[in-house]
């Protein structure tokens, strides 16, 4: 039966695994408008994050509130790491190298995990965050509440950063015009090294909220990747605040369409979103081009 | 005129080598081993089409695949109609739905079309494993009918299956070599290098990029009935999936994109290194075979991104001087 | 009945105005030189005439026929060729195959094709290069396929945006002479071109453009001395800090 309070916990939960998908996109956003070159193993390595926040409570019993800045700064590292060792030497490859490039390191990391970790869908048992608490009559995880919580935070400090520091206004610019900036002695190697990471970190973050009450396996990150696609695409290309409020509205989107339609379906409507922007509004809803 | 005589020696010796390799090796592995990679050959020649010629990544070919698998089987199954003849309605099924998605993708550049074609892909194995009427998740078993080549089913061995994916083959080649020769060809690689500047030599681009994808379509489809035919059971998950769409790719990419022989070397390369390495690694071979994949096509993105063709002209320029 | 004839063409950008009620008429068999300060909109009024943007306002009769709108592609099959400022070689083909692409717009033949790209890559001088891939030629050899190519296409009206900017004085002067062997051949030519000594000897009539608005039409003699131009082009300190952007 579809009463008002089924509809609105579903509103709910939507909106709050909006959120994380929201800092999802926000990450591939960031690395996506610094160099054109879109990112096919974000989802991979907002996987690895999961499982880093996983081992870190199997093996050393580190919860995963404490091991998200270990998350953030892993994923940093993996993210420069990927910069310097494979994008590097793509940026004036061919299109064709550039897609393959981040897509086969997305299936080479995928399938690596697969083979380290096995297949098994694993779930951290009681962290600190867990339970269910009453919002008004309505029951919200508590893991979930603290989830899109911190990531509106985190959206919130890397706004701040990008508009307000030096460093961040470096960033913007040489997402704007690399020579430009670079006629002002702005390295654009390290810019791009740096979006990578941040852009990275992104999923660090991400990652370790999750872990708190979503399953974790290999092939865990390739939906997500997927809602990005679409949120940067919805939201604009480019435009960070606009991807983060694309992820929300997605996130609402998927649940509502599970809820009214069929939970079968739910990413069909998510992959349809994005087919209707990109032929309707290609500049998404707050885009710069 | 002595480099070309050369060429057609090796290509003849290559052809009845083949030929004749089923009376040799009877065995069924070594049949089963080159009919797959005749058959990703084959696949990887479509892609090529508009992948490597048009230069239009699409990432979700799995969606012609599956069409012709279901559509073939599907009007054996309830119409009782011969796969050869399904085979061909499937192929035109196809190139329908190249046109359906293919013209609003065409406005859709470079990441946008590769994403995009992903989401498709994705929809259309979500649809399959919902649709009850095509056996949703639980996939279709074809009937056991009396072997014949009416019927594409062969019980007792699997040569006749080995010179029909050879036949597919050779047509895909064909139809490959006059595509690279023909007005088509140059019209592709044009899209394939400037946008507006093929445009301005009186370029319909939209009309080309799906005379790419329609050629591109039919072909996977065709590939698609007779692997329904091969293996007797097709699911979405065994026809629609992502990684069919990217193993093509790849096929087509390692070898040597836009060129005719490319995707060729890319299955006798690829396809051998899978099957090894999944009896090698016995029950967990599905995810190795793929570790490896994987590392591949970063490897050949990032040094080598005209595949192993690329490598040859550049020994052949060295040679030379 | 003129070749070409542009009426009261106009666009917008957004706000911006970058072409305003241009007339424009191109006969049979001339050299025509646009010319103008950088940004005054001479590579929009092409893309206009070309099919690239559609124009707000105005139209554009090729042959006496309404062209106005009509795509890019389209327009290449009426018989109008251009050229890019920043060359649209397809750099991963011979110079053969480039100029074929041209040639196949006017037929459906391989063989015929070929034929053609070989007698224009004759013209044009790039005969001995033909196997050369597009990618590795020099500057002035990627222009000269760039105009060889456009050429392949039979145009009545070749379209010429800068194809001679950054040319040594050899190059230069061997592009002048292949655009006066156009010509002759029987092709009209419009130019867009900054370097004053191409355009003034070539030119039966020069067009000048500033801030989207046309200001002169004459002979290039009688361009060089109108006061307009001349202050449109050296202008008072006023004139300079006003067009910074």
């Amino acid at each position: 039966m579809l009463t008002s309070e089924i509809i609105w916990q579903t509103i709910l939960s939507g909106v709050l695994m909006g959120c994380i998908y929201a800092l999802v996109a926000v990450g591939l956003c960031l690395i996506w408008g610094l160099m054109e070159i879109v990112n096919f193993a974000h989802g991979e390595m907002l996987m690895l994050a999961m499982f880093t926040a996983f081992w870190a409570f199997s093996l050393y019993h580190i919860d995963p509130i404490l091991s998200l800045p270990l998350c953030m700064i892993l994923l940093f590292i993996i993210g420069v790491a990927t910069y310097f060792i494979i994008i590097k030497k793509i940026i004036k490859a061919p299109f064709l190298a550039q897609i393959l490039a981040t897509f086969g390191l997305g299936i080479f990391l995928r399938y690596l995990a697969q083979f380290m970790f096995s297949p098994d869908f694993r779930t951290i048992k009681n962290p600190i965050l867990s339970g269910n608490i009453n919002l008004g009559g309505l029951f919200v995880g508590v893991p979930q509440l603290a989830a899109s919580l911190i990531c509106i935070a985190t959206f919130i400090i890397l706004y701040s950063f990008i508009n307000k520091t030096e460093m961040g206004i470096a960033l913007l610019a040489t997402s704007e015009d690399r020579e430009a900036a670079s006629l002002m002695g702005i390295n654009s190697d390290k810019m791009f090294a740096l979006g990578w990471g941040i852009g990275a970190a992104c999923l660090g973050v991400a990652g370790a909220l999750m872990s708190n009450f979503y399953y974790i396996f290999p092939e865990v990150g390739f939906n997500f990747a997927l809602i990005a696609y679409v949120a940067v695409a919805l939201g604009g290309f480019g435009s960070i605040p606009g991807s983060f409020v694309a992820g929300i509205i997605i996130g609402l989107v998927e649940f509502l369409s599970g809820l009214f339609i069929a939970p079968a379906f739910k990413y069909s409507f998510v992959f349809l979103i994005y087919l209707l922007v990109v032929f309707i509004r290609p500049q998404g809803l707050w885009g710069r081009y | 005129m002595g480099g070309n005589k050369h060429k057609w020696i090796w290509l003849v010796i290559g052809a009845v080598l083949c030929l004749i390799f089923p009376l040799f090796l009877t065995l069924p592995f070594p049949r089963h081993l080159m009919i797959m990679i005749f058959l990703y050959a084959s696949l990887g020649l479509a892609w090529n089409m508009i992948g490597g010629y048009a230069g239009q990544i699409s990432l979700g070919h799995a969606i012609f695949f599956g069409a012709g698998a279901y559509t073939s089987t599907l009007m054996l199954m309830k119409l009782g109609v011969s796969p050869w003849v399904g085979m061909l309605v499937g192929g035109i099924l196809s190139v329908g739905i190249a046109f359906i998605i293919g013209y609003p993708c065409f406005k859709l550049a470079g990441h946008y079309f590769a994403i995009a074609t992903i989401a498709i892909g994705e929809i259309a194995q979500q649809w399959m494993l919902n649709w009850d009427w095509a056996g949703s998740a639980v996939g279709l078993t074809l009937p056991i009918l009396p072997e014949s080549l009416i019927n594409l089913e062969f019980h007792t061995t699997k040569a006749p299956y080995y010179y029909v994916a050879f036949g597919i083959l050779i047509l895909a080649i064909l139809a490959t070599y006059g595509v690279d020769r023909s007005k088509l060809g140059y019209y592709f690689k044009a899209i394939k290098g400037d946008l507006e500047g093929a445009r301005s030599l009186g370029i319909n681009v939209t009309k080309y990029k799906f005379y790419a994808l329609a050629l591109s379509a039919f072909f996977t489809s065709i590939c698609g009935s007779f692997y329904a035919q091969y293996v007797l059971f097709i699911d979405p998950d065994s026809v629609f999936p992502l990684m069919l769409s990217i193993i093509v790719c790849l096929v087509a990419t390692l070898g040597g994109v836009g060129t005719v022989w490319g995707p060729v070397i890319g299955a006798f390369i690829l396809i051998p290194i899978s099957e090894f390495t999944r009896i090698q690694f016995g029950g967990g071979g599905k995810g190795t075979d793929l570790i490896i994949y994987g590392f591949l096509i970063m490897v050949i993105s990032i040094y080598q991104p005209f595949g192993v063709i690329g490598i040859t002209k550049r020994f052949k320029k060295k040679e030379s001087p | 009945m003129p070749l070409l004839e542009v009426q009261g063409l106009s666009k917008h950008f957004g706000g911006l105005v970058a072409n305003d009620h241009v007339d424009l008429r191109v006969d049979k068999g001339e050299i025509i030189g646009l010319i103008g300060p950088n940004g005054a909109g001479k590579t929009t009024l092409f893309n206009c005439i070309a099919g690239f943007y559609a124009p707000t306002a105005g139209n554009v009769q090729f042959k006496g026929e309404d062209i106005t709108g009509l795509p890019a592609n389209e327009i290449c099959l009426r018989g109008i060729a251009r050229t890019f400022q920043i060359v649209r070689i397809f750099k991963d083909m011979s110079v053969l195959d480039n100029v074929m692409v041209g040639a196949f717009s006017r037929t459906n033949s391989a063989a015929r094709a070929k034929q053609k790209a070989l007698e224009v890559l004759d013209f044009c001088g790039l005969a001995a290069k033909k196997s050369l891939l597009a990618g590795g030629l020099t500057i002035a050899d990627k222009k000269r396929l760039e105009f060889t190519k456009a050429l392949a296409t039979d145009p009545a009206l070749l379209m010429l945006d800068e194809a001679i900017a950054g040319l040594n004085q050899t190059e230069t002067a061997e592009a002048v002479e292949l655009v006066k062997k156009v010509r002759e051949s029987g092709i009209t030519v419009l130019l867009v071109e900054h370097v004053m000594e191409v355009v003034m000897p070539i030119s039966s009539r020069v067009v000048v453009l500033e801030y989207g608005k046309k200001i002169a039409e004459d002979t290039p003699e009688k361009v060089i001395h109108n006061e307009e131009v001349i202050k449109a082009y050296l202008g008072d300190k006023y004139h300079a800090s006003r067009r910074a952007h």
